[in-house]
């Protein structure tokens, strides 16, 4: 059996014009003599009446105070994926084909019970395999699958995969029935080394590594989501990127390490979403290490993600994603951390650190400190004064082995530099290298940087 | 599913059974590295200094990594070998750097880090734990760059492996040279 799995993103899917074209991409693999195993994401964007965000509304109006629990949040989220698997079913069977609709448990797709953000176990292809021995055409549901039937507490439970789930069960199901390939089809023909919407004259590679897609995707790029890459590398099954819109080639994601000869290679340039930057002041060197960590626990316990780590003497800064930074502040101002003192002459057995967010943003700590007055004879009470930059977002240049490029940071940061671009932050991994800047100069600094690295 | 693994060193976890495990599954012990602080200022010939340390040592091909920006300085990485190279090229600019040699930069693995949250938390407890000072950091979407003193290293790698239940397998060890070095 040639099978070959085919992903159909919601704009796809999302009119019965598109549904028209991601059925003929079908048909030309039958006609190829491939068997075609469909994949759909829910049917439009944002604001359609299926798309996932809408129905996910539906439960959070009910009481906007009262979280839905995720086990029921997951049964809601996959229904946008059964709606639309049995719209492109029907579409293949009203022209003429024998195609049936599964859902990720029927399609055999079992999952640890983290709802929300499940982990493929395993897939059970046997009954996917009978199907298309009979002639069928599977059409299964993305980002959703069951806890194991066999399970006492959870059986068979709907779970939901997290961002990029239709792309994670493509892949998963081209390795689980052991594909030709996976084609993820979407509205741009082929992974681009920037966003087309900012840079028209963005090229679509021909060719790329997982490894560099998977870089793409971490850094900002919607194309194939970072799972779906990790688990073809991991499995080595042949990738491609098109357009349901067109009938270009698209792009070959192939299992060459992308880091290998002398050269180095560029791919793209990414943006990610909006960020805070936090600065903290730590000015005693020999307690900082103790005063960080627990900086850490706090937002580790908040479930708050912290990027772009950046130590001096007496200092501390990090980001954290704009959506987050109103817990993270809130954690952070007022917070006391005292650490012992090693030193006691005079009579102070400890400092009591506490964080100061800049005027007006300090209501715990103008409430707290007042409190501390009364035990300031038996120890010291410092600030940790804590300043903030807003609207900030990372930049990033994807380049496989760029460390062997000479002057990669160099040329970035002048390009940004003559532009009159601040560079608050720099980052820089095996595969790419990232500039923190601010938000408004996003679109300006993709299209300046895409220019000086890919237009020349 | 067990399925054939692409073993592409330093990207592929061990004993990947179909999705990737969600955590700590490597660390990598990089020895001889040295760190410089590179005086900047403050004042409006900041980002004109920057760029002359960027270009100046990209000039002389000094690879360098973990670049990070401070308010009045420019901190970065590079191979140990390249010290004295480095230090002439910034003395050459009329730059004033503090270099540390003999440093270890341990990278800590992880997959799908950014669905995770705790192991910067747990670093720095095992780094505290052994006495380990931290020069600089460095995230990315699945590692954790930490330079540290070569003295403290061993202690170092200990703690991490049994924080994160790391086996001996687990853990590699490289001689940062010019060539792998940014």
């Amino acid at each position: 059996m040639n099978i070959l799995v085919q992903k159909f993103g919601g704009t796809s899917v999302a009119s019965p014009d598109n549904r028209a074209l991601a059925a003929r991409k079908v048909v030309q693999a039958r006609e190829a003599n491939f068997s075609p195993v469909v994949v759909v994401s829910a049917i439009g964007r944002a604001g359609a009446p299926y798309a996932t965000d809408t129905l996910v509304k539906v439960l959070k109006d009910i009481d906007p105070q009262v979280p839905p629990a995720s086990r029921e949040m997951d049964m809601m989220m996959a229904c946008g994926e059964i709606i639309s698997t049995v719209v492109f079913a029907h579409t293949l069977q009203t022209m003429g084909f024998k195609a049936i609709a599964l859902s990720g448990g029927q399609a055999g797709i079992i999952t640890d019970d983290s709802f929300g953000n499940a982990r493929i176990l395993e897939i059970r292809p046997e009954y996917i395999h009978s199907l298309i021995e009979e002639g069928y055409i599977p059409v299964v549901c993305g980002f959703q699958g069951i806890t194991d039937p066999a399970s006492a507490s959870r059986h068979g439970s709907i779970t939901t995969l997290g961002r990029g789930g239709s792309d994670t069960t493509a892949s998963a199901l081209g390795v689980a029935l052991n594909a030709v390939g996976v084609e993820i089809y979407t509205d741009v023909d082929g992974v681009k080394t920037a966003d087309p919407n900012l840079v028209p004259k963005a090229c679509t590679l021909d060719v790329c590594s997982y490894e560099e897609v998977a870089e793409m995707a971490h850094q900002g790029a919607k194309v194939v989501h970072p799972r779906a890459a990790e688990i073809a590398m991991d499995h080595n099954i042949p990738l491609w990127v098109k357009s349901t819109f067109s009938d270009k080639p698209g792009t070959r994601i192939t299992n060459e390490p992308a880091v290998g000869g002398s050269a180095g290679r560029l791919t793209g340039i990414t943006h990610t979403g909006k960020m805070v930057y936090i600065r903290l002041e730590i000015e005693q060197p020999n307690h900082k290490p103790l005063v960080e960590r627990e900086v850490y626990r706090m937002m580790a316990r908040a479930g708050i993600n912290i990027f772009l780590v950046t130590f001096s003497p007496t200092s501390l800064s990090f980001c954290v994603p704009r959506d987050r930074y109103p817990i993270a502040r809130d954690l952070l101002d007022g917070m006391v951390v005292p650490v012992k003192n090693e030193d006691t002459t005079g009579g102070k057995t400890g400092t009591y650190y506490i964080f100061k967010f800049s005027e007006g943003l300090d209501l715990a700590y103008s409430v707290q400190r007042p409190l501390l007055a009364a035990i300031e004879e038996h120890v010291n009470i410092v600030d940790v004064p804590a300043s903030v930059i807003e609207s900030c977002t990372m930049i990033s240049v994807i380049a496989a082995g760029h460390r062997r490029i000479p002057g990669m940071m160099a040329t970035i940061f002048e390009t940004l530099a003559a532009a009159g671009i601040a560079v608050y932050q720099t980052a820089d991994s095996e595969m790419s290298v990232s500039c923190l800047i601010p938000e408004s100069e996003v679109d300006r600094s993709v299209r300046l940087l895409h220019k000086r690295l890919f237009e020349n | 599913m067990a399925a054939s693994v692409n073993t592409v060193e330093g990207t592929a976890p061990a004993n990947v059974s179909f999705e990737r495990e969600r955590g700590v599954y490597a660390l990598e012990v990089h020895r001889d590295v040295a760190h410089a602080i590179i005086e900047v200022g403050e004042d409006a010939g900041r980002t004109g200094r920057i760029l002359r340390v960027f270009s100046s040592l990209s000039s002389a091909r000094v690879p360098v990594f973990l670049i990070k920006m401070h308010r009045s300085a420019v901190t970065l990485a590079f191979a140990g070998a390249t010290t004295e190279l480095a230090t002439e090229v910034l003395r050459g600019e009329g730059l004033s750097a503090d270099i540390r040699g003999g440093l270890t930069l341990l990278v800590v693995r992880a997959a799908s880090m950014r669905d995770l949250h705790g192991v910067m938390t747990s670093i720095a407890d095992a780094l505290f734990d052994a006495g380990a000072r931290l020069y600089e950091t460095g995230d990315s979407h699945n590692s954790v760059q930490c330079l540290i003193e070569q003295d403290s290293a061993e202690a170092a790698e200990r703690q991490l492996c049994a924080r994160f239940q790391l086996s001996t397998d687990a853990v590699s060890h490289f001689s940062v040279n010019v060539e792998a070095a940014g």
